[in-house]
């Protein structure tokens, strides 16, 4: 065995070399791309770090903005219940009043149609009693009314002013004489002359007969008439009493 | 009767120096790892191939050895440990082409690699230390202990030349007696122990030039340069 000299220079100076090369083509470009990925993933890592942070961030505005919106909500809850409540008063009062209104409405119109009743009943009644008492003077004789109630209108044409009579007995102008059941000739002579003595002259007198007169005579003028018969005296009646049922209505 | 595998001839001559087979082989081994190295660097990416992965893999666990093993940032030992680590490997490997011998089982390329290991302990204990305080280490703990020191420099130095071309050359030298004994395949249990060798022996070596200049390197390994350690 002996030791080469050149040989282990020439080693020497090939490891050297080797050691530069790789260190050129080896180490250097894999530590290089090593360090890249190491930067890049602390890019990302910071990138993440910083969208981490800001979604954070965003997440607490959005809880803020949440727990805004819940006040506001609540705000809004109350408010539009108090509108509610009060509407609900207006409502229930404005209620009461229209039902208020509506009772009252109803009792007046209940008083009105009671009156209304009340006054159709009556003239119903009066109408009844009319009738009735129609009925009961149509028993009595006609020749004892026609007696009477010439006698009255008598006494009513003497109490008639001079005006008035002027007014019955117009010159020229027929003079009706109406009764309820027509006169035999010898009451309308009768009648003919005791009305010529009263009212001073002759007249243009035409006989008539209106049954529902009942009883009695009329005498009727161009401009006035003289009424003496039981329907002008029931219809004089239920006039008074129409009379005293306002004044009562009115007290 | 095989030759000696201590013996060492010349292949060729380049003017006056003779190129003998391991310089041959050793520059057989440059190409081979430089052109290997060239490619598969070649397209190294962000997002990495298998390749890349398996590649940046080896590097990152060469540095995490001399973090590991110097207590130091590894970006400026790299280099040279990752060098002598795989230089050794391939070379110890070589053995499976046929009819190459190791380089490392010739004392010369050894010894190179001793010589280049001492080198760098010395510069870097004087870049580390400054000239002054790296001969100041020879005289720890006391300056009884220099001559001790001196001659353990030495020796650890040759240690690693004698451990390295024993082991690898012994190898090659049980394989040649085997094979000259008894031929095919016997030899081949022989051959698997052997490549197991060569990869323990140049991680020893590797392991054993780390400690050697992080020791000299001391407060610098363990000071400054520990600031920028990676975890």
């Amino acid at each position: 065995m002996r030791f080469d000299w050149s040989t282990l220079a020439l080693q020497t100076v090939n490891v050297l070399v080797l050691l530069w090369l790789l260190r050129r083509f080896l180490f250097r470009p894999v530590r290089a791309i090593i360090a890249a990925r190491q930067a890049s993933a602390e890019t990302l890592l910071a990138d993440a770090a910083a969208t981490r942070a800001q979604a954070e961030a965003q997440a607490a505005d959005i809880a803020r903005q949440q727990e805004r919106m819940a006040a506001e909500g609540q705000r809004i809850i109350a408010e539009a219940r108090r509108e509610a409540e009060a509407e609900r008063a207006t409502i229930l009062a404005q209620a009461q009043h229209e039902v208020a209104a509506s009772r009252d409405a109803a009792l007046a119109a209940l008083a009105r149609e009671r009156e209304a009743m009340r006054l159709g009943l009556e003239g119903e009644a009066r109408h009844l009693s009319v009738i009735i008492a129609s009925r009961l003077l149509g028993r009595l004789s006609a020749k004892a009314i026609e007696s009477a109630l010439l006698e009255s209108l008598l006494r009513r044409l003497d109490a008639l002013s001079d005006d008035e009579r002027e007014a019955l007995t117009v010159p020229g102008a027929e003079l009706q004489v109406v009764t309820a059941e027509p006169l035999d000739p010898a009451s309308r002579t009768t009648w003919t002359q005791t009305l010529e003595r009263v009212l001073h002259g002759q007249h243009n007198l035409h006989f008539a007969v209106d049954p529902s007169l009942i009883g009695g005579v009329e005498l009727r003028g161009t401009h006035a008439r003289v009424r003496n018969s039981w329907q002008a005296d029931l219809e004089r009646v239920a006039q008074e009493l129409e009379k005293d049922d306002e004044r009562l209505a009115v007290a | 009767m095989t030759e000696s595998p201590l013996a060492i001839y010349a292949l060729f001559h380049l003017g006056p120096i003779a190129v003998t087979e391991p310089v041959a082989v050793t520059w057989g081994l440059m190409l081979l790892l430089v052109g290997g190295s060239i490619l598969l660097t070649r397209r190294l990416a962000l997002h990495p191939t298998a390749r890349q992965a398996a590649l940046e893999l080896l590097v990152t666990t060469i540095e995490g050895q001399i973090r590991d093993t110097m207590r130091v940032a590894p970006a400026r030992y790299l280099p040279l440990i990752g060098t002598l680590l795989l230089f050794i490997f391939f070379a110890n490997w070589s053995a499976l082409v046929p009819g190459v011998e190791p380089p490392t089982a010739h004392i010369e390329t050894d010894a190179a690699l001793a010589l280049i290991v001492f080198a760098a302990m010395v510069y870097h204990g004087v870049r580390a230390r400054g000239l002054r305080g790296y001969l100041a280490t020879f005289a720890e703990p006391t300056y009884v202990m220099v001559p001790l020191n001196l001659v353990e420099t030495i020796t650890r130095t040759f240690s690693m030349i004698v451990r390295l071309f024993g082991n690898v050359m012994s190898g090659v030298f049980v394989i040649g007696i085997v094979l000259s004994l008894v031929g095919l395949l016997v030899p081949v249990p022989l051959m698997a122990l052997d490549l197991l060798t060569g990869a323990v022996q140049a991680y020893i070596f590797t392991v054993l030039a780390m400690v050697f200049i992080g020791g000299a390197a001391g407060d610098d390994a363990e000071g400054k340069d520990n600031k920028d350690r990676t975890p």
